[in-house]
């Protein structure tokens, strides 16, 4: 199985190409099951800034030819400019690096975990997510545990809702006595509205779809959920709008904005989107007195802060070198590749040695078809004699018998080498431990 | 004595304004606190000197000079108490090298008073001459904060983040600022209009005509009017008042210039000493 990873970033490609390939839950499930037929298993990983397909196949080029012609129907010829790709090893250095949070937009944000980790879940969920994807992903949790408490990267760290919060000091003198209006009660929504709360916004009004979640979000952070069907009366009172939904076509347009304009009497408003695709048209911030962000702006604006952590995220990439290397290493001892192949490499050289010598000891009085025959033998009594130790090296399950059983092959047969296989302790049921804690990190 | 005293104080400025120029670069509250005890000093110098000047001369500045002198004064008069209240010493980098560049040329020029019709010697001329002052004073900082906010918007709206937009206050404080300045200066020119029309009316001999600077004065009033109005009524606010204001201080500063007589020869006689 070889791991790959084809996608586009906020560093490679813009906004407008990004929110084309952001699609709504159901559908990435529809286009996994597609993708991850077996034995191929595939990851696809949506965020804002990302949609990142990881796949893990046995022949590599096929795969990537389906992924690259899945994304081509959904982002059109254009997206394919804007591509980049890792294999083997690569992409899982970029894996781990995407889970440390050390290819976000925003450095050290703690978001890109949990996201990395629903789209886990969402993979699992729909059986796209297997063996070789879960372990790796596993490790992937575990490295940015190990980056988040050994590095300082994510103390100073500016989420893309505390930049939002940042910029409109820009425009208001302080939210004391704004009213500021949610849009959206996911958690891109909860942590906009925790850091307008930090930053003393009192009048703190929270809207979604479904009011439910409206409501829980308002009561977890002190403030109060309205109906998304006021979204445009609690416009015009708005100061401050922070919206993160999962509208697929934007939810204000210039005209709909422009329409509470009288009623605002010129008072100026702050729109910020979160959203990928966007929720707020980019027509909208053409009016005189509206100034409207989205997340690329949002970038542009926290580039700098990225300098400052320039050196964590260094430290940082040592452990990601450090934890790929182990993950290889483990992966390696777990499917047992170098005893089996140097098991099969010897069997295959001595029935070859045997061979040689009976058609030598036969002479040249031997046709064509004998001769063909004794090969096959030979290959078919390796090849039997093998089959039920490789089968067992290859099936052993996540309890750890691994190692004790390429331990246990290498010594019975003679492969000295393997002596490191039986002395590590990661096993992959230590991963998955890891990976269990590095979750529940994450969702606080 | 006053000619030492204001060179001093000049320099003084020039010396803050580089500190909070500097400020706007690196932002370190020394550099702000030294301007802040620069200004603060130079007016003291530069009062001490006008108090000297203007006494001896009923209460009046004369001469083109003077009248730059007095206005560099108010005008970081102003400033001072701005940042005293707001502590936002980023205005100063604007308004430091305004007054600057307001005192130098009163240094340097030669202007003359235009004579003053004899009927006009009044009590009421040293209230309408301070209050005229104050309120060019007041629209010349309304009109640098203007540039401020031009500036700031043309920032947040371009998506452009570099120095100013870190630096600069938010759009929110200019704005009220603007409106606080400009509400007062309009105040205090409209008492100076009204004292003036009245010494012309009452002074015998005297009629009234439309010269330049009635018209200037007169248009500038009603733009500021207007402005006044728009804000309240019409909630008009942010950039297009900032220019506005930035139009009406060039009309104000059009009477305030039309009352002196720029090419008169005996000017020289009345450069601040």
């Amino acid at each position: 199985m070889e791991l790959i990873c084809i996608g586009l970033s906020h560093r490679t490609a813009p906004l407008t190409v990004r929110e084309r390939l952001a699609l709504p839950e159901a559908r990435q499930v529809e286009v996994l099951q597609r993708l991850a037929q077996a034995p191929v298993e595939a990851l696809w990983v949506s965020t804002c800034n990302r949609v990142e397909v990881y796949l893990a196949a046995p022949n590599a080029a096929v795969a990537r030819q389906r992924v690259v012609e899945e994304i081509q129907a959904l982002g059109g010829p254009e997206a394919l400019e804007h591509l980049y790709e890792h294999q083997g090893e690569n992409a899982l250095v970029h894996l781990f690096r995407v889970a440390g949070s050390l290819d976000s937009m925003v450095l050290g944000e703690a978001q890109i975990l949990g996201q990395v980790k629903d789209a886990f879940e969402r993979g699992q969920g729909a059986g796209s997510v297997r063996g070789e994807l879960t372990r790796a992903c596993a490790a992937a949790f575990s490295c940015a545990k190990r980056v988040r408490t050994e590095t300082a990267i994510g103390r100073a760290s500016t989420s893309m809702a505390a930049a939002a919060v940042q910029l409109a000091s820009k425009v208001f003198d302080g939210l004391r006595d704004k009213t500021v209006l949610v849009v959206g009660a996911g958690e891109m929504g909860e942590l906009a509205a925790r850091h307008l709360k930090g930053a003393g916004a009192t009048k703190l009004f929270v809207t979604n779809r479904t009011l439910a979640r409206a409501e829980a979000l308002a009561a977890e952070v002190g403030g109060a959920a309205r109906p998304f069907e006021e979204l445009f009366s609690l416009l015009a009172a708005a100061d401050v709008v922070v919206c993160s939904t999962a509208s697929p076509v934007p939810i204000f347009t210039k005209e709909n904005v422009g329409a509470v304009g009288k009623s605002r009497k010129g008072r100026p408003l702050f729109m910020v989107d979160l959203a990928v695709p966007r929720d707020i048209d980019p027509g909208v911030g053409s009016l005189e007195w509206v100034h409207a962000y989205d997340v690329d702006d949002i970038q542009k604006f926290v580039a700098d802060n990225a300098a400052a952590r320039a050196e964590e995220a260094q430290k940082a990439g040592v452990l990601v070198a450090q934890e790929v290397a182990r993950f290889v290493k483990e992966r390696a001892l777990r499917e047992g590749t170098p005893v089996l192949a140097r098991l099969r490499q010897r069997a295959e050289a001595i029935a070859r040695a045997e061979v040689e010598r009976t058609l030598g000891a036969l002479g040249d009085g031997l046709t064509e078809k004998q001769r063909k025959s004794i090969e096959a033998m030979g290959r078919a009594i390796v090849n039997k004699l093998l089959h039920e130790p490789t089968s067992r090296l290859r099936a052993v399950g996540p309890e750890g018998e691994g190692n004790r059983l390429a331990g246990a092959a290498a010594e019975l047969f003679g492969l000295l080498e393997m002596e490191e296989a039986a002395s590590d302790a990661a096993t992959p049921a230590a991963v998955s431990a890891a990976a269990a804690q590095a979750a529940t990190g994450v969702k606080r | 004595m006053s000619h030492t005293l204001v060179s001093l104080a000049c320099h003084a400025y020039g010396i803050a304004a580089v500190a909070y120029l500097a400020y706007l670069v690196r932002q370190t509250e020394l550099l702000a606190t030294a301007g802040r005890v620069l200004v603060g000093g130079g007016l003291a110098l530069h009062g001490v000197a006008l108090f000297e000047l203007l006494g001896a001369q009923s209460g009046r500045p004369v001469g083109l000079a003077q009248g730059f002198s007095a206005l560099a004064f108010l005008l970081l008069a102003i400033f001072l108490a701005l940042d005293v209240r707001y502590r936002r010493p980023v205005i100063g980098a604007f308004l430091t090298p305004l007054a600057v560049t307001v005192l130098l040329p009163g240094l340097l020029l030669e202007g003359g008073q235009a004579p003053l019709p004899p009927g006009v010697r009044q009590p009421l001329l040293p209230l309408h001459i301070s209050l005229a002052l104050l309120g060019l004073a007041a629209f010349a900082v309304a009109a640098g904060v203007g540039v401020m906010y031009i500036l700031m918007e043309r920032q947040v709206k371009a998506k452009r983040f570099g120095l100013l937009f870190s630096r600069l206050p938010s759009l929110e404080f200019l704005d009220t600022l603007n409106r606080r300045l400009v509400l007062w200066g309009f105040i205090a020119l409209s008492i100076t209009l009204v004292t003036g029309t009245l010494f012309v009316l009452t002074a015998p001999g005297l009629a009234w005509h439309w010269d330049g600077k009635s018209i200037a004065t007169v248009v500038a009033w009603t733009v500021f009017a207007a402005l006044v109005n728009a804000r309240i009524f019409a909630g008009w606010r942010g950039r297009r008042v900032a220019l506005l204001t930035m139009a009406g201080f060039c009309l104000v500063l059009v009477s305030f210039l039309s009352s002196y007589d720029l090419t008169s020869p005996a000017a020289s006689a009345m450069r601040l000493p």
